[in-house]
């Protein structure tokens, strides 16, 4: 399904363009005296002619009297008339036989009672239109920018246009939530009342090029109709192609189970709050933004700050994720949780949250792991949780994650699979994402304070890629920032032997999701190799497979030995010794802010700390001698 | 009407549930594999699952894992699971093969070259593990049009309202998982399976097949009560394993082994339970 996109409000000849450009499909002209959108029949014939074959275009008005219908019916020729007032579905079928146009009839609401008020308008109007209802003191009877309970629309039967306080932020959740057929976009893209910015305009609503996949699911609804690059998933949890949910029958229930539930919680402030609280006094939310001046010095070009997730309880990132899916595994009245790991970050995490809620704890982790990341196996095990050294495949956490499936699959009803990065079925992906963001919107906040404006690039390492998503996404939207994941290239790209995904795979599904994968031309899932046990996945999260293929994140790679360099460089100079994942991005950054001008900003989000590495650099190094 | 409805349609006639066995395409080796699967349906096989090999087997337990590794060890590949199936088919016309695997090797190959080749080399039915409903339109169209049944699986977790959509589209049988969890662990609960059964009975007139931890003649013939098909796959790769020697190959004990243990599961649902328990 396409949703269609109506532009309200235009008012001048470059806004039209605009739209036109942007790929609106109806412009929106007011005949409203009150309405700062307000236009004359001559101003508005003049943009109905300059529309025609462009675009369609829709007369909004407010209880019209015969004269007026006269005059936008014979002087405007409009597609379509909008009526905003009272009119009665006696009057609404008398205008459409007046004028011979089809008609929308507006209709407010701001309870669910009031979406049956639209069935005394069906097989009349040619289409309902839901908008924020006016509170009894405005002036306007609609198109106030009030955004209203978008769930009420859920027993909508028929399918509708949408208006409201909508914008590119939020309309891709509103389509998601209601499935309204056709947005009303109007205030939302406007700078003052009555003074439609074309740019905003433009962003708002610019196309993507599409993917090379010729697949009808190319880009998901919201995505394709609305352009934000932060809409998806769609409702089947498709970002593009990507994401979905590939999971035997018996795993099916649980996770619409799980997806309803996390919506819940979603839309309860209380849970967020407790959330909140837990980031600040548990966690140690926020964590520092911090100036690298003696890398900067060293690179010589950009200047470069750390996002210091390393100084998080448990020392590194994956503790937001866990305290919100643990939350959540408490709030649906789950007894136990399980986990897989790689470098266990995400293991000690959640061994950590379990500890403090009282919850018994089964982690996975692929016996190669349990042998590099010691420190992390006791940590584990002094916070009570159980440890399962996984022997199958290559005994990484691919293997670890297939166990931790086939344990969720045979302990249905008091398990909770606590996922560790962004990827795996449908809400997994979305759900980790957005317990994950709040790195993005502190380092937004955060760079505002301290350098008056938003960064010019951003860059993190990747593996399944949550790190990265939580800075990423809330900067998404911003065309002129560059972004770029890091991937793990191991003994090299060519070597055979590494775990950069996007650089070295291609589209397949595993473990409940489409995605870039490493495999052989057979399909058969090849092992991946780095240094860094945590990017040690032949697979990313299915939003980063989209990302790269609509040329929004730009993926690169670190070798084992750039890392390692890197990870050196890093302890030398600025005393922080990172975790060798972001180790990878550190080595990438010091190449593009080396060419990089004096006032350019780059984020660089520290994932974690290196204190669990110590061993394996100590081991490479004396390998290397 | 397909191989695999006129099974169970002279299934129903001659009164009794059938046997279908599982084996791993290609394990532990092509030609014994390809011996194997034509000596299934003489020990008493009705319905053959033909395993696609894959590396990552998120729903199966630890014997049919190591079937499918070992059959990619020895260089099986989506082009030899279909070749075993063509050569099986030159022998056999009326042994119905329902290839069963996961979606990653279907989407390399490319979906509609993949439906084509199952069909022409002599295919009837897909059991495609990770592609629920929610997920296959992409593929479901093509193999209909190729006239291959989709078989789906129905789990003790498809509740009441999912139920309708597990059974729509669903054709030859409906394979319903008797424990929740992965192949070849716990066994089922007779009693329960079978309050499950006939709650899927009510919404479809499919023959049922019930598989998941069935290890026994006893097992095969209590579940034979309350179905008209009867799956046993890790028992019988498990068999194949035990077989073959230090270095996982092939022995002159793989072939009797397997069949041997086919006749005698086999035998549970052709005799009348009182002559088979003296």
């Amino acid at each position: 399904m396409t949703v269609k996109v109506k532009i309200c409000g235009v008012r001048t000849p470059a806004i039209l363009d605009a739209a036109v450009t942007a790929g609106a499909d109806l412009a929106g002209l007011v005949f409203f005296a009150k309405s700062p959108r307000n236009l004359t029949i001559e101003q508005a014939g003049a943009l109905a002619a300059a529309a025609r074959g462009r675009v369609g275009t829709v007369a909004v008005m407010v209880d019209p009297d015969d004269a007026l219908l006269e005059a936008v019916a014979g002087r405007v020729r409009p597609d379509i008339l909008q009526l905003h007032g009272n009119e009665t579905p006696e009057r609404v079928a008398a205008i459409k036989e007046r004028t011979g146009l089809s008609v929308f009839k507006a209709i407010s609401v701001c309870e669910s009672a009031d979406v049956a008020r639209a069935r005394a308008y069906a097989g009349i109007a040619d289409q309902i239109l839901f908008d924020a209802k006016a509170g009894p003191d405005a002036a306007l009877p609609g198109g106030n920018g009030v955004i209203f309970d978008w769930r009420i629309l859920a027993s909508a039967k028929q399918p509708f246009a949408l208006s409201g306080g909508l914008d590119a932020g939020n309309v891709a959740e509103a389509i998601a939530l209601t499935g309204a057929a056709l947005v009303d976009v109007s205030s939302g893209v406007e700078t003052a009342p009555g003074e439609k910015d074309a740019a905003s305009s433009r962003n708002s609503l610019r196309r993507h090029e599409r993917p090379p996949h010729n697949t009808p699911r190319l880009m998901s609804t919201v995505t394709d109709a609305l352009n934000t690059y932060r809409g998806g998933p769609d409702e089947q949890g498709h970002f593009g192609i990507y994401g979905g949910r590939f999971v035997a029958e018996t795993l099916m229930p649980l996770i619409l189970d799980l997806e309803r539930a996390y919506n819940d919680a979603k839309a309860d402030a209380s849970f967020q709050a407790e959330m909140d609280s837990h980031l600040a006094t548990y966690v140690g939310r926020p964590s520092p933004l911090y100036f690298a001046e003696r890398l900067t010095q060293h690179c010589g070009g950009a200047k470069i700050y750390f996002k210091r997730e390393d100084l998080n309880h448990t020392g590194a990132h994956k503790v937001n994720n866990v305290l919100g899916q643990i939350m959540l595994a408490l709030r649906m009245g789950k007894t136990r949780v399980i986990a897989e790991t790689g470098a266990a970050m995400h293991g000690v995490a959640t061994a950590t949250l379990c500890a403090k809620f009282g919850l018994p704890c089964v982690v996975y982790m692929g016996a190669v792991d349990v042998a590099r990341q010691k420190p992390n196996v006791l940590r584990m095990q002094m916070l009570g949780a159980e440890v399962r050294p996984v022997e199958s495949g290559s005994k990484t956490l691919k293997d670890a994650m297939n166990d931790a499936l086939r344990d969720w699959v045979a302990n249905v009803h008091d398990t909770f699979y606590c996922i560790g990065t962004v990827a795996g079925p449908h809400p997994y992906p979305a759900m980790v994402r957005d317990f994950r963001v709040v790195i993005g919107r502190e380092t937004r906040e955060q760079m505002l304070e301290a350098e008056g404006r938003l960064p010019d690039s951003l860059i993190a390492c990747i593996g399944g890629g949550s790190n990265a998503m939580g800075l990423f996404h809330p900067f998404l939207d911003e065309p002129e920032i560059e972004i770029y994941g890091v991937e793990a290239a191991g003994h090299g790209l060519d070597s055979g032997q590494h775990a950069a995904s996007i650089a070295g795979g291609k589209p397949g599904v595993l473990h409940g999701n489409r995605t870039y994968l490493l495999m052989d031309e057979d399909g058969q899932i090849e092992e991946a190799h780095s240094i860094s046990a945590g990017l040690d996945y032949p697979g990313i999260g299915p939003e980063h497979a989209w990302l790269n293929d609509v040329n929004r994140v730009k993926f690169l790679s670190a070798t084992d030995d750039e890392a390692v360099a890197a990870f050196q460089l890093c302890s030398k100079l600025e005393g922080i010794i990172p975790a060798l994942e972001p180790a990878h991005a550190l080595a990438r950054m010091f190449d593009i802010a080396a060419t990089k001008p004096k006032d350019h900003v780059m984020v660089i989000n520290l994932s974690g700390r290196g204190d669990k590495d110590l061993d394996s650099v100590a081991s490479y190094l004396s390998a290397r001698e | 009407m397909t191989r695999i409805d006129k099974t169970f349609a002279a299934l129903k006639r001659e009164g009794r549930a059938g046997l279908v066995t599982f084996i791993t395409a290609g394990d532990p080796d092509y030609e014994t594999s390809l011996a194997l699967l034509k000596g299934l349906p003489a020990a008493g096989a009705d319905v053959i699952e033909l395993g696609m090999p894959f590396s990552d087997p998120m729903a199966d337990g630890p014997a049919i894992q190591a079937s499918s590794l070992r059959a990619l060890k020895a260089g099986q590949t989506m082009k030899k699971t279909l070749s075993l199936v063509r050569e099986f088919r030159n022998e056999d016309q009326t042994t119905p093969i329902v290839l069963m695997g996961y979606y990653n090797p279907i989407y390399i190959y490319a979906v509609d070259r993949f439906v084509r080749d199952a069909s022409e080399a002599g295919a009837d039915g897909l059991i495609i593990v990770d592609l629920p409903p929610e997920e296959d339109e992409e593929l479901r169209p093509a193999a209909v049009a190729a006239g291959l049944n989709l078989i789906r699986l129905a789990t003790p977790t498809t509740d009441a309202k999912r139920l309708p959509a597990v059974l729509a589209n669903t054709s030859g049988f409906v394979y319903y998982v008797s424990i929740a969890g992965i192949t070849g662990t716990a066994a089922p609960d007779v009693t329960s399976v079978g309050a499950h059964v006939e709650r899927i009975k009510a919404h479809t007139d499919l023959p049922i097949a019930i598989g998941f931890g069935v290890k026994s003649p006893e097992q095969v013939r209590d579940l034979a009560e309350v179905a008209e098909g009867v799956v046993v796959g890790s028992a019988l790769v498990a068999a194949i394993a035990e077989s073959l020697d230090a270095d996982g190959k092939a022995t002159g004990e793989t072939k009797p082994k397997l069949l041997g243990l086919v006749e005698h599961l086999s035998a549970a649902l052709r005799q009348p339970a009182e002559a088979a328990a003296v």
